[in-house]
C-alpha cells in the first residue's frame, strides 16, 4: 500500500517537473512564434539573415560531425583497443570540454588565434582568419561536441574486448578489415547515436560561438546567436519564430535518438 | 622436437608471467599446459601465438625461430577461451574469415568450410549467428575456424572452460578424436586435471611462471617430480607428521607427505589383512559422490581421505575401521620422493 502511494506520488512530482520544466517552455516558443499570424512567422524564418544563419548552422554541424566522428572513432578505438602509457590521461583528456564552461572554450581560441594570441602570425600568413569568422566557429563547435562520439563508444567498444580483433588479426586481417569487418558492425549504432547526440549539441551551441563569431550578421551568424540578436532587438515574435525551427530541428533528433536507441537496446538483447 | 621454447621470459608490471620457461613438442602430439590460474600459461600460449612478445628467450617452431615473425605469419590457429566468434557473421562466414583474408579462390572456400562444417557436424547451421548456437556449437566452430587455414599449429585457451558438465565431457573425446583424425600438433590450457590427463599426450605443469614438470599423464601421475606437482595432481591432501602412520618412517630432509585418496584402503576390523601395515581409525564423515563413496577417517588425529566403492558394506559414522596406507609421497624443498609401506612385506612373509 505504502509503495503504491510512493510510486503515485514520485510519478506526479516527475510529471509535473517534466510539463514545468521541458513541455511548458516548449509549448511558449510555439505559441509565441505564431502569436502575429502565420505571415510573420514565415517572413521571420524566410528573412534573408534568418536563412543565411541556418546555412551557417548546418555547415557548421556538418564539418563539426565529420571531424568528431573520425577522431571521436580513433580515439575510442584507441583507448579501448591497445594497452599503453597515458591511457588513463587521454580518457580523462577527452572529456574536458563537458567540464569546462563553453565560454572558456571560446576564449581559449581568442587567446590562441586573436590578435593577441600567439598562433595569430601563423593564419595571418596563412590568409586564414579564423576569430571572427567561420574556421574560428567551427573550431569552437568541434571542441565543445568532440566527447559526444568517443564517449558513447568506449564503453561499447570495451565491452566487445580485443578477442575477436585478435582472432581476426592472427588470421592474417589488416586494421581496415578488422575495421570493417569485425569493429564497426559491432559498434555502428552507439556511434550513429553519439553522432546524433553531437549534432543535436552542435545545432544548439551558443556560449563558445558567442565569443568567437563577432556577430557578423549574414556572415558569422549562427541560428541560436541570431535568435539573440532578434530577442535583443524586441522582436520577439521573431526571436521565437527562429527558436521555433532550432526546436523542430531538436523534436526530429530526439525521434531519431529513440529510434537508435531502441535498436541498439535490441542489437545488446 | 616441433615446438620448442628456450629461456623465455615474460614480466607484466614486475609479475612474472613466465620464468625461464623450456619445454618442447613432437610433432602430431597434443599437450596439455596444466596449472592453477595465474601460474602463467596463458601467458606462454600468448607467446607461442605472437599475442605476446617474450622479454628474452626463444620460440622455435618446425626448427625455426619465429620471434620475429608476426602472429599471422607463423601459421597458427587459436581457439581463444571465450571463441571470440565474429559474432555479426554467420557460422559460414567466421569459418571462411581466414580463407578469404588468404584471397583464396571462392570454390575453393565453399568446399572447404564444407568440409570442415561436416567434420564439426554442424551441417544446415551455416546459416546461424553465434548467437543462437549453444556453447559446444560456439565451440566447434570456433575450433573449425581456427583449422580452416590449415595451422601447423593448434592452440586452445581453456577451450572447456564455459560449457557445462555434460557436454564438457563429450566435447572432450570429440576434441580429442578430431585433432587426432587432422593429425595437428596442438597445445591446450587447463586448469583442469581431469581434463588434461583425459585429454592430453603430454602435460605439462606450470606454476608462477615456472615449468615444474613435462610428461605423460601415467608418468606425471605415478613420478612427480617436485613437490608442487606431487601436490596438485589428484585429490591430494598434505601430511605433515607422517611419521606417525603405520608402515612409514619419518626421513630427514622431508619435512611433510602428500597422500592421495587411492592409497589409503579403509576395512572392517575383522577382514584386516596386513596388522602391522594397518592401523585404526573412526570414521569421521561419509560422502556419497555419485560413483562412489568418499571417506574422512580420524586416524588418532590426522585425517585422511579414502574411496569405497557402493558395493562394498558402507560404513557408519563413528566406526572405529582398520586403515591401511600403501605409499605416500614425501616432500623436500625441491624434490619428492615415494615412500612404500614398510611393514607390508613383513606382514605379507608372515602370511605365507
Amino acid at each position: 500500500m505504502r509503495t503504491k502511494v510512493t510510486k503515485v506520488i514520485l510519478i506526479i512530482l516527475g510529471g509535473l517537473f517534466i510539463a514545468s520544466m521541458l513541455i511548458m517552455p516548449l509549448t511558449t516558443v510555439l505559441v509565441y512564434a505564431l502569436r502575429q499570424g502565420l505571415t510573420v512567422f514565415t517572413s521571420a524564418i524566410t528573412d534573408d539573415y534568418a536563412i543565411k544563419a541556418l546555412q551557417l548552422t548546418l555547415l557548421t554541424c556538418c564539418i563539426t560531425l565529420l571531424i568528431n566522428t573520425f577522431f571521436g572513432v580513433f580515439a575510442a578505438w584507441t583507448i579501448t583497443k591497445f594497452r599503453f602509457r597515458g591511457r588513463q590521461v587521454l580518457t580523462t583528456l577527452i572529456d574536458i570540454p563537458f567540464s569546462i564552461s563553453p565560454v572558456i572554450a571560446g576564449l581559449v581560441f581568442i587567446l590562441v588565434f586573436g590578435r593577441i594570441g600567439w598562433a595569430y602570425p601563423l593564419v595571418e600568413s596563412l590568409d586564414i582568419n579564423v576569430v571572427f569568422a567561420v574556421p574560428g566557429i567551427i573550431l569552437a563547435t568541434t571542441f565543445v561536441t568532440f566527447p559526444f562520439v568517443s564517449r558513447e563508444l568506449i564503453p561499447v567498444m570495451q565491452a566487445q574486448g580485443r578477442e575477436e580483433e585478435e582472432a581476426a588479426a592472427l588470421m592474417g586481417a589488416r586494421g581496415l578489415r578488422i575495421f570493417r569487418k569485425v569493429t564497426f558492425p559491432h559498434i555502428k549504432w552507439g556511434l550513429l547515436y553519439g553522432v546524433i547526440l553531437c549534432s543535436a549539441r552542435a545545432l544548439g551551441e551558443f556560449g563558445a560561438v558567442s565569443v568567437v563569431s563577432g556577430h557578423l550578421r549574414g556572415k558569422t551568424n549562427t541560428l541560436p546567436l541570431h535568435v539573440e540578436i532578434l530577442f535583443n532587438e524586441f522582436k520577439v515574435t521573431a526571436a521565437f519564430a527562429v527558436a521555433s525551427v532550432l526546436v523542430v530541428i531538436a523534436v526530429i533528433v530526439l525521434i531519431l535518438r529513440n529510434i537508435v536507441e531502441y535498436r541498439l537496446k535490441r542489437e545488446k538483447g | 622436437m616441433y615446438v620448442e621454447l628456450r629461456n623465455l621470459n615474460k614480466q607484466f608490471n614486475g609479475f612474472k608471467a613466465a620464468d625461464n620457461v623450456s619445454f618442447g613438442i613432437e610433432r602430431g602430439h597434443l599437450a596439455g599446459l596444466l596449472g592453477p590460474s595465474g601460474s602463467g600459461k596463458t601467458t606462454i600460449l600468448r607467446m607461442l601465438a605472437g599475442l605476446e612478445t617474450p622479454d628474452s628467450g626463444d620460440i622455435l617452431i618446425d626448427g625455426k625461430r619465429v620471434n620475429d615473425i608476426p602472429a599471422a605469419r607463423r601459421g597458427i590457429g587459436f581457439v581463444f577461451q571465450d571463441y571470440a566468434l565474429f559474432r555479426y557473421m554467420t557460422v559460414f562466414g567466421n569459418i571462411a574469415f581466414g580463407l578469404t583474408v588468404q584471397k583464396k579462390e571462392k570454390r575453393f572456400i565453399q568446399a572447404r568450410v564444407t568440409e570442415l562444417i561436416k567434420l564439426i557436424g554442424l551441417e544446415g547451421l551455416e546459416r546461424r549467428r553465434p548467437h543462437q548456437l549453444s556453447g559446444g556449437q560456439k565451440q566447434r566452430v570456433a575450433f573449425a575456424r581456427a583449422l580452416a587455414p590449415n595451422p601447423q599449429l593448434l592452440l586452445l585457451d581453456e577451450p572447456f572452460a564455459a560449457i557445462d558438465a555434460k557436454v564438457r565431457k563429450d566435447l572432450r573425446s570429440w576434441l580429442r578424436e578430431t585433432i587426432n583424425k587432422v593429425g595437428v600438433t596442438s597445445i591446450f590450457v587447463t586448469h583442469d586435471q581431469d581434463e588434461a590427463v583425459e585429454v592430453a599426450d603430454e602435460i605439462v605443469i606450470t606454476n608462477s611462471g615456472r615449468i615444474e614438470q613435462v610428461g605423460t599423464p601415467t608418468d606425471i601421475y605415478k613420478n612427480p617430480q617436485t613437490p608442487f606437482a606431487a601436490g596438485f595432481i589428484g585429490e591430494s591432501i598434505v601430511v605433515s607428521d607422517y611419521g606417525r602412520l603405520h608402515g612409514f618412517q619419518a626421513t630427514d630432509g622431508f619435512d611433510q607427505a602428500v597422500l592421495r585418496p587411492e592409497f589409503v584402503r579403509a576395512v572392517k576390523l575383522e577382514k584386516e589383512v596386513f596388522p602391522h601395515a594397518s592401523q585404526h581409525g573412526t570414521v569421521q564423515e561419509v560422502y556419497f559422490r555419485g560413483n562412489a563413496l568418499e571417506l574422512r577417517i580420524n586416524l588418532g588425529g590426522q585425517v585422511v581421505t579414502s574411496h569405497q566403492s557402493l558395493e562394498e558394506e558402507a560404513f557408519k559414522v563413528g566406526e572405529e575401521v582398520s586403515v591401511l596406507i600403501y605409499r605416500l609421497y614425501l616432500l623436500g624443498r625441491d624434490s619428492v620422493r615415494l615412500m612404500e609401506n614398510a611393514s607390508i612385506k613383513s606382514d605379507g612373509s608372515f602370511f605365507i
